[in-house]
């Protein structure tokens, strides 16, 4: 797009601020219908264990006890990619905090109260906790029967009677005879426990089972047209039966794609006599028992010249996926694609397993598995430039990947990808890489600084699409009609800007309904994997098109000219050059009228749709093939402070550089670029998930799982956005949804190696960690 | 609903304590709410009654002064620490308070409240110990004080009688006591402690009192140590000596019991050069 | 059962509530002033945050019938029936909102914030909304949009 633009690229405020900013936001939490029955859970006190038996007599009985159920009579298997959960368990329990038993009531006391007279025995069976063990050959099958389970052909492959539920290969090149001749080698090893998302509102669903075999359902959800094709197979209800309306959502970061807890909702409703049902999840059932990021043990083996160009790269990946794998495989995937990092690497040899244990499940959680992967990577960068004695930029700069290099699934690197050298130097200026930093104030404490870089594309099938409809007004204005969800990353806003600049409207008559409803708003895939605004936005730019054609038709019967000579601006159509002969859009909108009272036209209604274009299936053996709609690239630089004699840290400055191709809104980017950041730090610094040795799980709750303040913010921030343009992008704009937290732990870990002369492999870098660390180190020497 | 419970609000002390007695241990004090509504919600407590303090203006009184200061058992938090004359008066004690939970839960949570849920990482106690604070206990037996240093009896359990309620704690006559507090904590952000130390210096007696939380069954007031050497450095050993000697830290969710023994002499040691360096403390 | 009257944003009301109320679910379930949002039910996260007698608390470690008798103004309140207070425009022009969720509970903070302390540092803004947790902004925004409205209303500027 060439010339100003009005919209795009402008800081215009959020639509929905205003209900956001008086309360009069609905959210699912919100929502009320009349005979709504509300829901309490029973859940498994064991890892494993087999359900001997379930009485639930006693709570039926209680008055305002509407359905009780358990997983025995709801034979369904539940899954997007792999078909491996139930809805309530049956015959099993696989991690503690799995729901055994479910209760609707008139009130959410009476039905905590049913719960109580719930008795449930348990037969413990033997568990596995950690991924690694669960590889051995004797080890306890999470799954026995997963060669029985469907899953999506072709893409994914569980490995029968074991507890791998999806293994992605990458094999280019020859890694053994690459590392053999390699003049300097390097293995090292990571670990990153799960975590949670912990959004702000917490798991909630509403479902109502209608007569005629429909459903319809309110959900905090990022993907309502996911809840309806799941509900669809799973129920074995054409897709039109289900509705699916998506409120304001209270945060999702992933927790909140697929499946969640519509299914109980809508099996509780259909026994309840069709009474809608409503399950919010508490804040210790949010952690316990709502999906989490996989914990992922890496592997990583480096060679290179000494001149430090990598030329063999090996990793193995081992995913913690905990009780279910539905999106663990997909992460698995995806990580394994990008799992060498934004390097060019001839020789790659990458194993990704996912693997089950018998923990709460994992899903997609924003980086989807990138950051996990890019702890080590990154790490290991750092550890191999120190190797050769080369400083950590310049061996990065070595090895990003450029023009006329391929990736390790054989995808040309172009000048359209995007410039990873100048998100890395831009960073490392920023901090003032080669210069020490300022000694601290106190004696105490230490400085450091690090470097990450970081890459990521979408993580999605290849026929993911997303379609827009706008509905223009009588006044001329246009509403726009899409079922991708703005959660708060402000894509709305975006998709109105770039409405407005299409259409050639003013921005205040361009809307979009807040919530989604899949009766009337078209499909799009699922907000996730940074595409909402890229295929959204292409959506909508052909959806404005189509209106501009409708309007043109209609306005060169009128005028009687050539529908190619006349343009659309100010909210008119006029032939080139003669403006004063313009029709307004209202008088074309619903159609135009003769003097005479004849009418042509009629209402104008524009659709659009994009859909992925030129990806393949990865092979299965070798990983090769195109799984990226874009690449985006960027860096973090980090100064970091440590107090010696309390392992505190503190972030005195984090650069953060993303090639956004087009930044859409600064105030929205920024605005997602900080709060990744943020979210990135608590990763780095605090959050896991702590289970104790029979795999309960101790901490599910803000008291023992931090998550960052206001007061743990860094010192300073900065972002720098480059746009250098992606082609295909709306406006050239890529994905940057998720980046932003992507390596931020490994930028903070190089940090704290230039600080302490500590390696650090493990996170969280807690206080705690980093002075045992320090005392380590000081008793050695 | 939290839970079924009856609510009372009391017109007298000798009323509470009545109802508290007739409750035969099933009733419990209702001040700020921050820890007895959490346990009631976890399941951890289930009173049949609950007793309300906050409706005795006597309770909702606070008076700061040189000669002494008493602080209600119904004054919240925030209002001590938004005092000038106890901020001036008692600022590490008023640090000690702001490190609870957060500003929300200030402007319920009491001094009171604090020490009755006796959490050995209670942040208000150690300070209290070193100030040498009394409670004041009323029962159905009457009043009695008692000083801080003998309320704590375990882990989350004090002196008190089913019957009785605290009506305050009183501070002794201002002297020219110099005081510092520290608490480690896992973030910046609200937390519990993992270990938190208060010291006390009396430059005129040359004695240091000091009192440990989270590293024990119950906050630890040390036995008061004479400061008489010159040697900075050797009598920051004799009282690392005696610290270490006097507490037992576990590991738990929060922390490993290594942790706080590595981070307990940190804090001890930035207490004693607040305390006795020349500019140090007030 | 206990009868209780209080004010909610000037309103008078009245109510009858069990002793196990918590004054989250009074406002939300009886009042139908959802704004007011329940994050944790256990105090950590703010997402409930209101002001009683002009002082931010936690409604969900409050009982019902503890506020007999006192002032209680949330979210709805904020805006006092017509214009956008300047703090709610400050939070809205600063980009401090993302999912909302947090933004009622930070709003309340804040407007107890500027009202006892008139010109707060930006050290002073952090402490006030530290109680208020928020996953998506990184906070920056916040503090910037209240440090706006801060500035505003010293000069002068109507609520």
């Amino acid at each position: 797009m060439t010339g100003d633009l009005s919209y795009v690229g402008k800081p215009i405020a959020r639509a929905d601020g205003v209900d956001k900013v008086t309360g009069a936001a609905q959210y699912t939490h919100d929502l009320c219908l009349t005979g709504m029955l509300h829901t309490a859970l029973v859940l498994s006190p064991h890892a494993s264990a087999r359900i001997v038996s379930i009485d639930i007599e006693h709570a039926k009985l209680l008055p305002g006890v509407r359905a009780v159920l358990t997983g025995k009579g709801l034979c369904y298997q539940l899954g997007l990619y792999m078909q491996d959960k139930c809805i309530l368990a049956r015959d099993v329990v696989r991690y503690q905090g799995e729901a055994v038993v479910a209760i609707a009531a008139d009130t959410l006391d009476i039905a905590k109260a049913a719960c109580q007279l719930v008795t449930i025995k348990y037969a413990e069976l033997p568990s596995v906790l950690d991924p690694r063990k669960a590889l051995n050959d004797d080890a306890h099958l999470v799954h026995p029967n997963l060669h029985t389970y469907d899953h999506m052909q072709g893409v994914f492959f569980p490995t029968p009677h074991s507890n791998v539920a999806h293994h992605q290969k990458i094999r280019k090149g020859d890694f053994n005879r690459a590392m053999e001749k390699a003049d300097a080698q390097l293995t090292a090893s990571f670990y990153n426990p799960p975590v949670q998302h912990a959004p702000m509102e917490t798991h909630a669903s509403i479902a109502q089972a209608l007569p005629g075999k429909r459903v319809e359902i309110w959900t905090s959800s990022q993907s309502p047209y996911t809840v309806r094709h799941l509900m669809s197979t799973c129920f074995e209800l054409p897709h039109a039966n289900i509705r699916v309306h998506v409120p304001y959502v209270g945060g999702g970061f992933g927790g909140k794609a697929g499946l969640g807890l519509e299914p109980l909702a809508y099996v509780l409703s259909r026994e309840a006599g069709g009474r809608p049902v409503k399950i919010v999840a508490t804040r210790e059932q949010e952690f316990n028992t709502l999906p989490s990021r996989q914990g992922l043990h890496s592997t990583i083996e480096i060679g290179t010249t000494s001149a430090g160009k990598i030329t063999a790269f090996k990793a193995t990946y081992v995913w913690d996926a905990g009780a279910y794998a539905d999106y663990g495989v997909n992460i698995g995937r995806a990580a394994a694609y990008a799992g060498a990092g934004p390097y060019s690497i001839d020789n790659c040899w990458i194993d990704s397993l996912v693997v089950y244990t018998n923990k709460v499940f994992g899903t997609a959680y924003r980086g989807f598995g990138h950051l996990e992967v890019l702890w080590g990577v990154e790490r290991a960068m750092d550890l191999m430039a120190r190797k050769l004695g080369m400083d950590p930029v310049a061996f990065r700069e070595g090895n990003l990947l450029k023009e006329g290099d391929t990736t390790i699934t054989g995808e040309p690197f172009t000048k359209g990808h995007g410039n990873p050298h100048q998100c890395l130097q831009s960073v490392a200026d920023a901090i003032g890489w080669g210069t020490p930093s300022d000694p601290p104030a106190e004696a105490s404490k230490v400085r450091g600084k690090g470097v990450a870089a970081l890459h990521k594309a979408p993580a999605m099938p290849t026929y993911t699409s997303c379609a827009a409809v706008i509905k223009m007004d009588e006044d001329g204005a246009a509403d726009i009609l899409i079922s991708g969800v703005d959660y708060g990353q402000g894509t709305y806003t975006v998709l109105r800007q770039i409405a407005a600049e299409e259409l050639r409207i003013p921005i205040e008559k361009t809307h979009i309904t807040w919530e989604c409803d899949t009766a009337f708003s078209p499909y799009d895939w699922q907000t996730v994997a940074s595409r909402f605004a890229y295929m959204g936005g292409n959506a909508v730019i052909e959806a404005a098109a189509d209106c501009l054609n409708q309007l043109r038709a209609v306005a060169g019967q009128a005028l009687d000219a050539s529908p190619e000579d006349l343009v659309c601006e100010n909210e008119m159509v006029f032939p080139k050059g003669e403006p004063d002969r313009g029709i307004p859009y209202p008088r074309l909108t619903m159609g135009y009228t003769f003097e005479n009272g004849n009418s042509i036209g009629g209402p104008v209604i524009g659709h659009g749709r994009f859909i992925a274009t030129g990806l393949t299936h990865l092979d299965p053996e070798t990983g090769q093939g195109l799984p990226a709609q874009y690449w985006t690239y960027g860096a973090h630089g980090v100064e970091i402070e440590v107090d010696l004699q309390t392992g505190e840290i503190e972030i005195l400055n984090i650069v953060s550089a993303l090639d956004a191709g087009k930044v859409l809104n600064p105030k929205l980017c920024i605005g997602q670029v900080v709060g990744g950041v943020i979210q990135g730090l608590g990763s780095a610094l605090w959050e896991e998930f702590v289970f104790d040795e029979n795999g309960r799980f101790l901490n599910a709750g803000f008291v023992d799982y931090k998550i960052p303040t206001a007061k743990d913010i860094p010192r300073h921030t900065q972002q720098i956005l480059l746009e250098n343009p992606q082609p295909g992008g709306p406006y050239g704009a890529r994905g940057i949804a998720e980046h932003p937290m992507i390596s931020v732990p490994s930028a903070i870990g190089n940090a704290l190696y230039d600080a302490l002369g500590i390696d650090f492999t493990t996170l969280p870098l807690n206080y705690e960690r980093i002075l045992t660390r320090i005392r380590e180190k000081a008793e050695r020497s | 609903m939290l839970a079924n419970f009856e609510y009372q609000r009391i017109r007298s002390m000798e009323e509470g304590c009545r109802l508290l007695a007739e409750a035969k241990g099933s009733g419990a004090v209702l001040a700020g709410g921050t820890d007895l509504l959490v346990e009631i919600r976890n399941g951890l407590k289930s009173p049949t009654l609950l007793v309300d303090c906050k409706s005795l203006d006597s309770l909702k009184a606070f008076h700061v002064d040189d000669s002494g200061s008493s602080i209600g058992a119904a004054v919240a938090l925030n209002r001590l620490i938004e005092n000038r004359s106890f901020q001036t008066r008692y600022p590490a004690l008023a640090k000690a308070m702001a490190s609870i939970g957060t500003y929300q839960l200030r402007n319920r949570a009491t001094l009171a409240g604090n020490i009755c849920n006796a959490s050995p990482a209670a942040d208000s106690a150690p300070m209290l110990l070193v100030l040498d604070a009394t409670v004041d206990i009323v029962g159905i037996g009457g009043p009695r004080a008692v000083p801080v240093r003998d309320f704590f009896t375990s882990v989350k359990k004090t002196v008190l009688k089913p019957d009785e309620i605290v009506a305050g704690v009183r501070l002794p006559e201002r002297t020219d006591l110099r005081t510092a507090f520290r608490k480690q904590q896992r973030i910046r952000g609200h937390d519990l402690a993992v270990v938190n130390v208060a010291g006390a210096y009396s430059p005129s007696a040359k004695w240091l009192r000091l009192a440990i939380g989270s590293c024990a069954p119950t906050p630890v007031l040390l036995d008061t140590i004479e400061v008489d050497s010159k040697d900075t450095g050797a009598f920051s050993q004799h009282v690392l000596k005696i610290v270490r000697s006097s507490v037992s830290p576990i590991s738990d969710v929060r922390a490993s019991a290594e942790y706080r023994r590595a981070v307990l002499p940190v804090l001890v040691e930035r207490i004693l050069h607040e305390l006795l360096s020349a500019e140090g403390g007030v | 059962m206990h009868e209780i009257q209080f004010t909610v944003n000037g309103q008078r009301e009245r109510a009858r509530v069990p002793a196990g109320m918590t004054l989250l679910e009074l406002l939300r379930d009886r009042l139908a002033l959802t704004g007011t949002k329940e994050g944790c039910g256990i105090g950590e996260c703010g997402a409930c945050t209101v002001l009683l007698d002009g002082n931010p608390v936690a409604s969900c470690l409050i009982l019902a019938v503890e506020v007999d008798g006192h002032r209680i103004e949330t979210i709805e309140g904020e805006s006092g029936g017509g214009e956008l207070s300047v703090l709610q425009q400050a939070f809205i022009e600063a980009g401090a909102i993302q999912c909302g969720f947090c933004t009622p509970g930070m709003i309340m903070s804040a407007r107890g914030l500027l009202s006892r302390t008139p010109n707060p540092s930006d050290e002073e803004i952090v402490e006030a909304i530290a109680g208020n947790l928020c996953r998506c902004t990184g906070y920056e925004a916040i503090v910037e949009a209240i440090g706006i409205a801060r500035d505003r209303l010293l000069e002068g500027g109507a609520r």
